[in-house]
């Protein structure tokens, strides 16, 4: 820039002699004041360079994945599996239906059969516990008559007596439950007592209980006939499609090994020519040479196997017609009301399920009409895939699907939680401390809560699984909250468990940051507002709160990026179930297990081999994650900016 | 001393000064302080920097109640004669009574139209005709309603310094103090906006009672009707300005007004 060039005729300069030059001391062209400008130049931009890489990086394993999981797609379409799957989907929806009316039989007989159930199963319980307690005595006369030779006639006749002795001692201990009347508990006191290893016979009375059961459980049947008839007919439906699709699958498998078989020797010779093409010993080169030569085998007629797919086409749409005739004509036979209301809504819910079921085999029948095996796969097909794809399945004997709306949905709704449930009570704290807390409190309340960051992750983990996990599930089993949405709850390890904790961790940021954007109002505002008369509450929230809006905006946001860059809490606590999330389930949806974005990465990315389509998706998922916390920060500034008031 | 002059029998002083002394923890800030201020008067605090004119006009609205251990210690401050210390004195209309204007113009990042109304809203005034009605006669007071009638939702901050200055006079006259207190208002303003402000000056004397803090001795010869002088914490001599400058009975003003002061 402003180096001094050397007047044309003097001699060029040595190194040396410029450096001791004091009066004009040049190094390299440049002046030491720009040297010195440029050394911090050079350190602030190693941050930047450092950012660059890492994009270079994540970009470069995940590109390839477009190509690796479009070569994949199209496979699974020319091997056939694709074409299975267009009749199979919706047959799977056929299991939910089924399940849902065998729930409802169960909730129908239930009641019906409880009492003699509950009967049976105390006194076989009864029974169970007095063997327990005489195991000991039980056993010696057991291994006493196993013995060869029989040991004396009067040891076993002591043995027998000491048995005796307990079964009757435990059997009168017994607590006999209510659901027995005094007679029946003093005889099933009398059978207990004369149980012994020799008899092998239930006592009578147990057999009784058992007959007991089975006759209300045949009326209950003989009651029911109608939703069981259906739930049969219901299920059997499937099976001639079931059986020509069970065929069709392992003929599109094998052609899929096969063909996985061909690339990866194709894979394999080219890096044998590759290999040879570097190699400068002439032996070894023509070692390589032969060993490609040796591996090359033919590719895979993909046209001439699907064929025998291709044939079987009629005959699979007609079976599923006739499915769907059966389907129709089973549920003509549905009883239309239950006794239960749970029983009739489940039958309802089935009953609406049935039209859209159907709909969804017709245009099952439609796909595989129009199906056509050597149709390209356009190359935004694999990034749709990933992007709007609901399954996430690897190393699946059938097909990997790579489909990031699971895991994506499973941050999102813990983000959410943990963002909701934070911002309250950090930005409640915050304003207390600011405005409220004596300088005792502020010297207690600024470093606890800012401890919370020192806590690791992995402990918090611990803590949801060990503690919280527990609480909400006891909480949820409260009868007067069975209100909440999604009580009783199912799995302790779920979103919402997550959640808590992120917000647990996330508000040191929200809070901290908080803090610094109320502390910054200028005091000159503050000073106006009291010199009107307002009382200190008015003047929190009628100005400093709302002058210091963009910090707090700009805290929760960083929060936010705080928690869904997350991932041990998450792995551990979430539930790591990789499906998307039921949102029919309304806010209860929170109480369901999910993966997420990060938790996938830490999980897989240790297993999988380098290079693979796996692979390559993960460092996709990175790349989306990258995106993510780089558009929270970003927001979180242009908030900052956008609300800065101007500094007056 | 001037400041004990016979009082005037009518109308009584809005503001009464009575014997104070006022202190900043250990250290005394003002000695002995009797002052009257007269209505629709103009009353100029002047003295040099340090002397305590800042803490005397912060006594009036009690606006030294936020720092801790600041406390008068003897004497009393009457407000339309009432004593403002007296335990039933309510300190948000003690507030509403005594308006006040600060040296660094200091509007809330809020529109304009919200900034005039917020006096009138933290009393609790919710009807908007009230409010529009006030937001207008306020600005036409300060000056201003010619200027911002066409964006009176515009963000306050976007005013320029002078504007600003006006607009916080706006806000302090909109719930109809009877004193408004100003703490050199113009020292941070160019000469023009500072010439808008000492002609607002003379129109708010018809409506409200003033008293300025100021540096500029010429500035309290334009506006005031009232000079006070304070040196070191006592207040030397209160007297109408005219006679104050022209006329001053103590050596210590003199010597402040000629400059020669030691
Ligand atoms: N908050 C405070 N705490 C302690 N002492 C204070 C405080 N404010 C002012 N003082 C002291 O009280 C005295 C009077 O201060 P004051 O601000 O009233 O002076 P002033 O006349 O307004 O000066 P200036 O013209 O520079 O504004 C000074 O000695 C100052 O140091
Ligand atoms: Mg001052």
């Amino acid at each position: 820039m402003a180096s001094v060039p050397p007047p044309p005729n003097d001699p060029p300069p040595t190194l040396g002699s410029r450096l001791l030059r004091k009066e004009r001391r040049v190094v390299a062209g440049l002046d030491p004041q720009q040297l010195i400008k440029y050394f911090f130049g050079a350190n602030s931009s190693i941050a930047i360079i450092v950012l660059v890489l890492i994009m270079a990086f994540l970009l470069r394993e995940g590109a390839g994945f477009l190509t690796t999981y479009r070569h994949e797609l199209e496979v699974y379409r020319q091997a056939g599996l694709e074409f299975c799957d267009l009749a199979d989907r919706p047959l799977q929806h056929q299991r939910v239906l089924a399940n849902a009316l065998r729930r409802a039989l169960s909730i129908e007989m239930d009641p019906l059969t409880k009492s003699a159930r509950e009967r049976r199963d105390a006194a076989f319980l009864l029974k169970a516990s007095v063997e327990e307690k005489t195991s000991a005595s039980r056993a010696d006369l057991e291994h006493a008559l196993e013995q060869t030779p029989p040991p004396a006639a009067d040891s076993l006749v002591h043995l027998r007596e000491v048995v005796k002795q307990k079964t009757t001692a435990a059997a009168a201990a017994a607590e006999y439950p209510d659901l027995f009347t005094s007679a029946e508990k003093s005889r099933l006191q009398n059978e207990l007592s004369e149980l012994s290893p020799e008899v092998s016979d239930l006592p009578p009375f147990l057999q009784s209980l058992i007959a007991e059961y089975s006759t209300q459980d045949q009326a209950a049947r003989s009651k029911f006939a109608g939703i069981i008839s259906t739930g049969e007919l219901f299920e059997e439906a499937t099976d001639p499609v079931v059986e020509v699709l069970d065929e069709l699958k392992a003929h599109a498998t094998e052609t899929k090994e096969q063909a996985t078989e061909y690339f990866t020797l194709k894979a394999g010779r080219q890096q044998l020519l590759d290999a040879a093409a570097t190699a400068t010993d002439p032996e070894r080169k023509a070692a390589l040479l032969a060993e490609a030569e040796a591996s090359q085998s033919d590719g895979v007629n993909f046209g001439e196997r699907i064929e025998s797919i291709l044939m079987r086409r009629e005959e699979l749409i007609s079976k599923l017609q006739e499915y769907c005739t059966a389907l129709e004509a089973a549920f003509k036979e549905m009883p239309e009301q239950s006794t239960t209301a749970e029983a009739t809504a489940l039958v309802s819910e089935v009953r609406h399920a049935i039209p859209g079921h159907l709909g969804e085999i017709h245009q099952a029948v439609e796909n595989l009409k129009n199906w056509k095996w050597d149709a390209p796969v356009a190359f935004y097909r694999s990034l749709g895939a990933f992007f709007f794809g609901t399954e996430w399945i690897t190393n699946s004997s059938w097909q990997d699907f790579f489909g990031f709306v699971p895991l994506l949905a499973g941050s999102v709704v813990i983000s959410i939680i943990a963002v909701l449930i934070a911002t309250p009570v950090s930005v409640v704290a915050a304003i207390y401390t600011n405005q409220f807390a004596s300088d005792r409190e502020k010297e207690i309340i600024k470093p606890v809560i800012e401890f919370i960051q020192a806590i690791p992750s992995v402990v918090l983990g611990f803590i949801g699984i060990s503690l919280v996990g527990n609480l909400i599930k006891d909480f949820s089993e409260i009868s007067w909250l069975q209100w909440i949405p999604g009580f009783p709850i199912q799995e302790r390890l779920n979103m919402f468990n997550a959640g808590c904790l992120l917000a647990f961790m996330a508000v040191p940021t929200m809070f901290s940051l908080s803090e610094d954007a109320l502390n910054n109002v200028p005091r000159a505002y503050i000073d106006a507002s009291d010199a009107l008369g307002a009382t200190k509450l008015q003047t929190v929230f009628r100005v400093i709160v709302p002058a210091g809006i963009s910090g707090i905006l700009s805290a929760i946001l960083l929060g936010l990026g705080r928690v869904v860059g997350e991932t041990m809490v998450v792995l551990l606590v979430a539930g790591n179930r990789i499906a998307v999330p039921d949102f029919s389930a309304g806010l209860g949806v929170v109480f369901q297990p999910a993966h997420t974005l990060t938790g996938i990465i830490a999980q897989e990315l240790g297993e999988v081999s380098r290079g693979s389509s796996h692979w390559q998706a993960l460092f996709m998922v990175g790349i989306v994650l990258f995106g993510i916390s780089l558009l929270v920060n970003w927001c979180a500034r242009a908030v900052a900016r956008r609300f800065e008031p101007h500094k007056a | 001393m001037s400041a004990d002059s016979p009082a005037i029998a009518t109308p009584p002083p809005v503001v009464q000064v009575r014997d104070m002394d006022f202190c900043y923890g250990a250290s005394q800030a003002l000695f002995d302080i009797n002052l009257k201020v007269e209505y629709h008067r103009v009353t100029a605090l002047i003295g040099p920097s340090g002397c305590g004119k800042s803490t005397l006009l912060r006594c009036v609205n009690r606006m030294n109640d936020r720092v801790t251990g600041a406390r008068v210690t003897k004497g009393e401050v009457l407000v339309k004669g009432k004593n403002i210390h007296h335990a039933d004195v309510d300190l948000t209309q003690l507030r509403k009574q005594v308006g006040m204007v600060f040296q660094k113009s200091n509007p809330f990042p809020k529109s304009i139209y919200e900034n005039v109304a917020y006096g009138l809203r933290i009393h609790g005034e919710k009807s908007k005709s009230v409010l529009d009605e006030a937001v207008e006669r306020s600005l036409t007071h300060a000056a201003l309603w010619e200027e911002l009638k066409d964006r009176l939702h515009a963000n306050a901050l976007a005013l320029s310094g002078g504007q600003q200055q006006r607009l916080c006079i706006a806000r302090a006259i909109a719930t109809l103090p009877d004193v408004l207190l100003m703490d050199e208002p113009c020292s941070a303003l160019d000469p023009i906006s500072t010439l808008k402000i000492e002609e607002l000056m003379h129109q708010l004397a018809k409506e409200f009672t003033v008293v300025i803090v100021t540096h500029n001795m010429q500035q309290a010869v334009r506006v005031s009707d009232y000079t006070a002088f304070l040196h070191l914490g006592k207040l030397v001599e209160f007297a109408p300005t005219e006679e104050l400058f022209t006329n001053p009975r103590e050596k210590l003003t003199e010597a402040y007004l000629r400059g020669t002061f030691s």
